[in-house]
């Protein structure tokens, strides 16, 4: 009795360390019939205890492995419709709407089947989240949907509201998240189309009861927390702890047979060095982006990781409030521009994750390269560091030089607060440079940071705030990346008739002029802005090249470096990943493995 | 010549004043010694430590000495401060409190209590998002403010104690009035106490100025301890790769080379306030 008492303990702690040893998922085989694929997903986070629902804020949803789309992005500047194919085997555009064929033999993973139906109401669920305005915001980035109709029991045409010409209708269509109504038809009346259509009525009452009513459903819709996953993905929900979330394959899943892992586990994260330890280890078989500097780069890749790179439709840039004086002067924009290296500064800010920009046309290199011809390129100003320039242009326009420090025109000294978000690491590193060489040209530059993103936002749209950085450039088209310069924050909103208002209040904290001269010609960058969302592919160059050429000799950002979508895969337990030389590869890493593995990419070692 | 006896009876108290004499002298005459801003060097960033860079450099290149020299100022300066205004209020309060008892002592107390129920650091936290706590005082004053429950508390203990003492009840008896008896009478007495405590409080206050800053709510300078400590664990990597250890052990080294002389010296500064311990061989 006295030896088994004494081996009490440790035999506990023996059970302990086994019971441990059996509930730990690392990644990797976990028995012979087992395949366990790990990775982060960089965008959605895990919250424990948040409801299993992609329209809720935190929720927990896994876009590409539980949550379906219809199509997924491929990241195409030169056609914002090339998709993958999702939950849409095939799809028809016209200038009116999109005809979409379901993927043969699509279900959910309690065995009842994709319908038409489930889009429906999909859709209808997609204009409760914040796409619901008055007039629903024609030719800007609004979803728009009119109506949407079955066709038979595969097939299923979504249009556009009356009068509707959104180009972008289509692709907007393609990304919304199909969930099934099963689940969460409940949660909407069946008059909600009846609705929907009132939100264009010309009566203003009926149009503001409809937008009340739909924005009371779509929090009913984010508030709710289903009982269980039910996916139409590759893979569905079996549990969310604190630190991981654990999908297994759904054995409903159309194209099963190009599904290897049996189980995906996706790790919580709390800041990119959460990340980087989980790479180190080598325990992610695959790594979204991370803004990372060298040294850790090397440690990863001497891990065993592959780096692969591919386009990010995104650039950091430096903003300007131009009602602050005196940065409603081109001519001090520009003399920054030719003061701040952005070679030096993307170096320290992103030296893994970007490349210094060049072209400084509000689009990323990439992008200007497909849009410009060689001529127009030629003819950009590099803005390549210079002082001399610098120096002239501000005199030009009245400053003057009082020892070391620059004096505005009123002879006040001149000094920048120059903004940025607490834990944007790759912002705030670059902003030591840049105000390091702000400094040593003689303007005295105090970095500043907000605490989270969010309040940023709104300071900025406060214009709170000016000199900060900002994010430009987002989405492979030419009208995505225009609009964060032209649009809703330079106080331009696009009408139905295709012209566009400016108002000076209310989130304009740009305050860029509404006319701009490129070569001889006055033009309205807002409305030049607002044409891209009406007009095809090809009819757009003229405008896009205007729009280039002017923001490229008006400066009202200073690009600094364009992204690089710098992914990380790992080929000890799997292999077949994507890579640089794989078609598509833009898309293929703009999204999660799912996508990956619909594709047929991910095997087992 | 008591004060120097005293200083020197234990190596380890020189060695504490000398390392506090270096940390104030590094605050009073280091913005001066590197002028101007820091320099970066894009090309040599994270570099090991050499003769040219003896602590090794940044994530933008700049000298990791320059940085702590630099910096040294804002942490002593917020962290003096802080432990100026604990010890004023704390023993104000205190004091009053201990010696009048009554209500006073009722409402002062419950003051206390509720100051000492404010959680510090998340209350600092939300207090970053109004404020920008970019002059050393202005964080002083929310740390001090919040901080000096635990100072009135321990003051008003001695003080009771204290005013049961024959020669307060002497004062009292004289018919001197109270501001006298508190200021001329208990305060003395209770400075050396006060005094230990306020040491003490520099090393805590250090800490949770340096934690804010290492949290990244509060502005950004490269040359701050804490800010420092947060690039390297967070965007240096200092974690997962030794290139960056020499950024982040710089401030470490600081913090616990400044928490030691206090240590070391608060001996010292323990013999001489109380003339018991200096009779001892």
């Amino acid at each position: 009795m006295n030896r088994l008492h004494r081996l009490r303990a440790p035999l506990a702690l023996a059970a302990c360390a086994g019971l441990l040893a059996a509930c730990s998922s690392g990644g990797g085989k976990t028995s012979s019939s087992q395949l366990v694929y790990t990775s982060v997903d960089a965008t959605n986070p895990i919250t424990a205890g948040a409801p299993m629902n992609p329209f809720n804020a935190s929720g927990n949803y896994f876009p590409s492995y539980d949550t379906m789309q219809l199509g997924f992005d491929k990241q195409n500047p030169k056609d914002p419709d090339d998709f993958f194919p999702g939950l849409a085997a095939s799809w028809t555009i016209s200038s009116t709407g999109i005809t979409v064929k379901l993927q043969p033999g699509a279900k959910w993973s309690d065995g009842t089947p994709v319908t038409p139906a489930d889009i429906k109401l999909s859709m209808a669920i997609a204009l409760t989240q914040g796409s619901a305005t008055v007039g629903a915001g024609f030719l800007t980035q609004g979803l728009d949907v009119g109506s949407v109709t079955e066709v038979d029991a595969s097939t299923v045409q979504i249009d556009q509201a009356a009068g509707g010409t959104n180009l972008n209708f289509a692709r907007l269509v393609l990304g919304q998240y199909i969930v099934p109504s099963s689940v969460y038809g409940s949660l909407v009346p069946s008059s909600i189309w009846s609705t929907i259509d009132d939100l264009a009525s010309a009566d203003s009452a009926t149009a503001s009861a409809a937008v009340t009513k739909l924005n009371a459903i779509g929090k009913a819709v984010s508030a709710f927390s289903p009982a269980k996953d039910v996916s139409a993905g590759p893979f569905v929900i079996a549990r969310v702890n604190p630190g991981s979330a654990e999908l297994t394959r759904n054995p409903d899943f159309y194209a099963l047979s190009k599904i290897v892992p049996s189980e995906v586990i996706l790790r919580h994260f709390s800041g990119n060095s959460d990340i980087w330890g989980y790479m180190k280890s080598g325990e992610l078989d695959s790594a979204p982006y991370t803004s990372m500097p060298t040294n850790i780069l090397d440690s990863v890749l001497k891990t065993g990781y592959t780096r692969v790179d591919s386009a990010s439709f995104v650039d950091a840039a430096i903003a300007f409030n131009e009602s602050d004086a005196p940065y409603g002067q081109a001519a001090v924009r520009q003399a920054l521009a030719y003061v701040i290296d952005r070679q030096a500064v993307t170096k320290v800010g992103e030296p893994v994750g970007g490349t210094a920009a060049s072209d400084l046309t509000g689009m990323v290199e990439s992008a200007t390269k497909q849009w410009l011809t060689p001529s127009q390129i030629s003819s950009l100003n590099p803005y390549s560091p210079d002082q001399t320039k610098a120096a002239s242009l501000l005199t030009g326009a009245g400053f003057k030089k009082s020892g070391s420090q620059w004096l505005l025109p009123d002879g006040t000294p001149w000094k920048i607060t120059l903004q940025t978000v607490s834990g944007f690491s790759d912002w705030n590193a670059a902003a030591t440079v840049v105000s390091s060489e702000l400094d040593s040209f003689g303007i005295p530059t105090q970095v500043k940071l907000t605490s989270d993103f969010a309040t940023y936002k709104t300071d900025m749209a406060a214009g709170k705030y000016a000199v900060g950085f900002w994010l430009i450039a987002l989405g492979p088209s030419a009208s995505a990346a225009y609009q964060r310069l032209y649009g809703q924050d330079d106080g331009y909103t696009a009408n139905a008739n295709g012209t566009v208002t400016h108002a000076d209040g209310g989130g304009n904290w740009q305050h860029t002029p509404t006319s701009y001269t490129v070569n001889g010609t006055a033009i309205d960058p807002g409305l030049l802005t607002a044409q891209l969302a009406t007009l095809s592919a090809t009819a757009q160059q003229t405008q896009v090249q205007q729009l280039a050429l002017a923001t490229n000799e008006q400066m009202p950002v200073i690009p600094i470096w364009d992204y690089t979508n710098v992914n990380f895969t790992y080929d000890k337990r799997f292999t077949d990943f994507p890579g640089a030389s794989s078609p598509d590869i833009n898309g293929l890493m703009y999204n999660q493995p799912g996508v990956w593995m619909m594709q047929g990419y991910v095997k087992a070692k | 010549m008591t004060t120097l006896r005293v200083l020197t009876r234990r190596p380890g108290r020189v060695i504490g004043l000398l390392i506090l004499l270096l940390f104030a002298l590094m605050a009073v005459a280091g913005p001066s010694l590197y002028s101007g801003t820091l320099a970066v060097d894009p090309n040599a960033i994270y570099s090991s430590p050499s003769s040219q860079h003896w602590l090794g450099t940044d994530f933008a290149g700049s000298d990791v000495l320059q940085e702590i020299v630099v910096g040294a100022r804002y942490v002593l300066e917020t962290a003096a401060l802080s432990a100026l205004f604990t010890a004023v209020i704390g023993t104000a309060v205190g004091l009053v409190a201990g010696y009048h008892r009554g209500p006073a002592d009722s409402a002062l107390m419950r003051l206390t209590d509720f100051v000492l129920t404010i959680p510090g650091l998340p209350l600092l936290i939300v207090l970053s998002t109004i404020w920008s706590f970019g002059q050393p005082y202005e964080m002083a004053i929310a740390l001090g403010v919040t901080g000096w429950g635990g100072v009135a508390r321990a003051v008003r203990s001695q003080t009771l104690s204290l005013r049961e003492r024959g020669f307060l009840e002497a004062a009292r008896g004289l018919g001197l009035s109270s501001r006298h008896v508190i200021v001329r009478e208990l305060l003395p007495n209770l400075a050396p106490f006060v005094a230990m405590n306020m040491l003490l409080a520099v090393i805590a206050f250090m800490g949770a100025e340096v934690a804010l800053f290492f949290l990244g709510v509060v502005p950004f300078s490269s040359s701050n301890w804490g800010v420092m400590l947060n690039q390297a664990v967070f965007s240096g990597g200092a974690m997962d790769s030794p290139a960056a250890l020499s950024y982040l052990l710089a401030p470490l080294v600081c913090i616990l080379l400044i928490t030691i002389g206090i240590v070391l010296f608060l001996d010292a500064v323990d013999e001489l306030f109380n003339p018991r311990l200096r009779e001892r061989p």
